[in-house]
């Protein structure tokens, strides 16, 4: 079973793409903080991280940058949620090697989509 | 016990909330997929924003025509013949019409007549109604599920096509607009044209020499368009010069040359008050500029605005080929002669280059 792996303050975003997969068959696992995000993820090994880019602590860019230089995650594919009006960091996100942006307000069920045609293609 | 529930509560609040964010998501993306004038553009975005978010095998974008109680189709996809008509009294159509409701009918073959929509089994009508009067409708047919429609579908359609729906009215609003803003300008050439015996299809005949420059020089959709409305304007100013000058049959005075002269700021001034021709003034008003100078008002070179530069070969062109009260036209390969040996004095090289390459392309029997 394919696992993906979502780290969001905002709980409501958490449960919902959590409810969301749930039903598609993916296994899920959510995190509400970031700071610890590196030893979960090296400890579960998801298929896909879904990360905020919004974090008090630590910003999801920062985490993304770490985990792309730990050989141990840099190959897990991860999708960056940020607000409407963001796109113009969308670069800076592409050089730190994120797979694709999702902007908020977005569609579940084209995010559900888009996670299974990601983890189908591994 | 009491925990199941809380939980059960929260579980479908989730999905509840879901179903908002979806709406709310869709609502972003809507707002700039209908954000442009182009009502085609409008309608094909707005049959395949249908398809895909109620996930539909059919749709079709019908218009009301003006005068009867008939409908067209405007865009569509699927199972639909692009040029099917649709009588807007026809019992069921009429209903979605005058109440401004979509309408789900799951077996669609009870309720209207044999072969009405042939092949289509369930079928999702919805009015596309802006702020003034229902401008058509929308039909949805067949989801692609093979489920019948939810209240949810209806909900969703329902946010699609009112959005379209204003986004046409927009669109429309400024089509009129344009076409006022066009008969304006169209009032002011016969104005001018009339009164004078010469300049008779000047106007016209200058605005195909310049937008065939334009063409060659490889200006945008825009620029031409503003080139155009600047064409036709060009000589506006002409309306204020004593009407024995221009009609004069013996060669003009140093006096009434000067006089002339005048006609391309009076023009830029006629219009100035009025704001949709703001960025055309100065094309006006520099056309009877110089390349090297030696002009009306002394620009120079690139200085001298490129509509400017453009008007002022097609102009001349024009001019030398035209009959004058006071002398008869030259022939075209004179004039050809004539403007080359100006390209750098008189005209810009660049310009005299574009429309030396575009006549060439030209039909010989279309010139004067």
């Amino acid at each position: 079973m394919s696992k993906v792996m979502i780290i969001d303050d905002e709980p409501f975003i958490l449960m919902m793409i959590e409810d969301k997969l749930k039903k598609a068959g993916i296994k899920v696992i959510t995190l509400r903080e970031s700071v610890n995000a590196i030893s979960a993820v090296k400890d579960e090994k998801p298929d896909l991280i879904i990360l905020d880019w919004m974090m008090p602590e630590l910003s999801g860019i920062d985490l993304c940058k770490m985990l792309k230089s730990d050989p141990d995650t840099a190959e897990i594919p991860i999708f960056m949620l940020t607000a409407k009006g963001q796109e113009a960091d969308e670069q800076l996100g592409i050089k730190c090697g994120v797979a694709r942006y999702i902007t908020k307000p977005f569609s579940p069920k084209a995010l559900l989509s888009i996670v299974e045609e990601t983890i189908g293609k591994q | 016990m009491e925990n199941n529930n809380v939980l059960g509560d929260l579980h479908l609040t989730v999905r509840e909330l879901s179903n908002v964010y979806e709406e709310l998501s869709l609502l972003y993306k809507l707002s700039e997929l209908f954000s442009t004038l182009n009502v085609n553009e409008i309608c094909e975005n707005l049959v395949n924003e249908a398809v895909a978010t109620v996930g539909v095998k059919t749709a079709a974008v019908l218009f009301l025509n003006g005068g009867n109680q008939t409908l067209y189709t405007r865009a569509c996809k699927g199972n639909w013949d692009k040029n099917r008509i649709v009588d807007g009294g026809t019992e069921f159509i009429a209903d979605v019409l005058e109440q401004g409701k979509p309408m789900a009918f799951c077996k669609f073959e009870e309720v209207a007549p044999e072969d009405y929509f042939p092949g289509l089994k369930s079928v999702l009508l919805c009015p596309l109604a802006g702020k003034g009067k229902t401008i058509g409708l929308m039909i949805l047919a067949d989801k692609s599920s093979e489920n019948e429609f939810y209240s949810n579908d209806v909900k969703l359609l329902r946010v699609i096509s009112t959005q379209a729906a204003m986004a046409i009215e927009n669109a429309f609003l400024y089509q009129e607009i344009e076409d006022l803003l066009l008969g304006t300008i169209k009032s002011f050439v016969k104005a001018l044209e009339t009164t004078t015996q010469w300049t008779a299809g000047h106007t016209e005949r200058v605005t195909i020499y310049a937008l065939g420059i334009a063409e060659e020089i490889g200006l945008d959709e825009k620029q031409i368009e503003r080139l155009r409305i600047c064409s036709l304007l060009h000589d506006i100013g002409k309306i204020a010069i004593p009407r024995d000058i221009l009609n004069k049959k013996e060669p003009l005075e140093y006096e009434e040359w000067m006089e002339i002269g005048r006609h391309p700021l009076v023009g830029a001034t006629i219009l100035s008050g009025l704001r949709a021709f703001d960025d055309i003034l100065d094309g006006i008003k520099y056309h009877h500029e110089h390349w090297d100078g030696k002009g009306l008002f002394g620009l120079k070179g690139k200085d001298i605005p490129l509509m400017s530069r453009i008007l002022a070969v097609a102009d001349a062109f024009d001019a030398m080929t035209s009959d004058r009260p006071y002398r008869a036209r030259k022939n075209i390969d004179e004039t050809l002669k004539e403007i080359l040996e100006l390209s750098g004095k008189q005209f810009d090289p660049s310009v005299v280059e574009a429309f030396y390459s575009w006549i060439n392309r030209q039909h010989r029997a279309f010139l004067p």
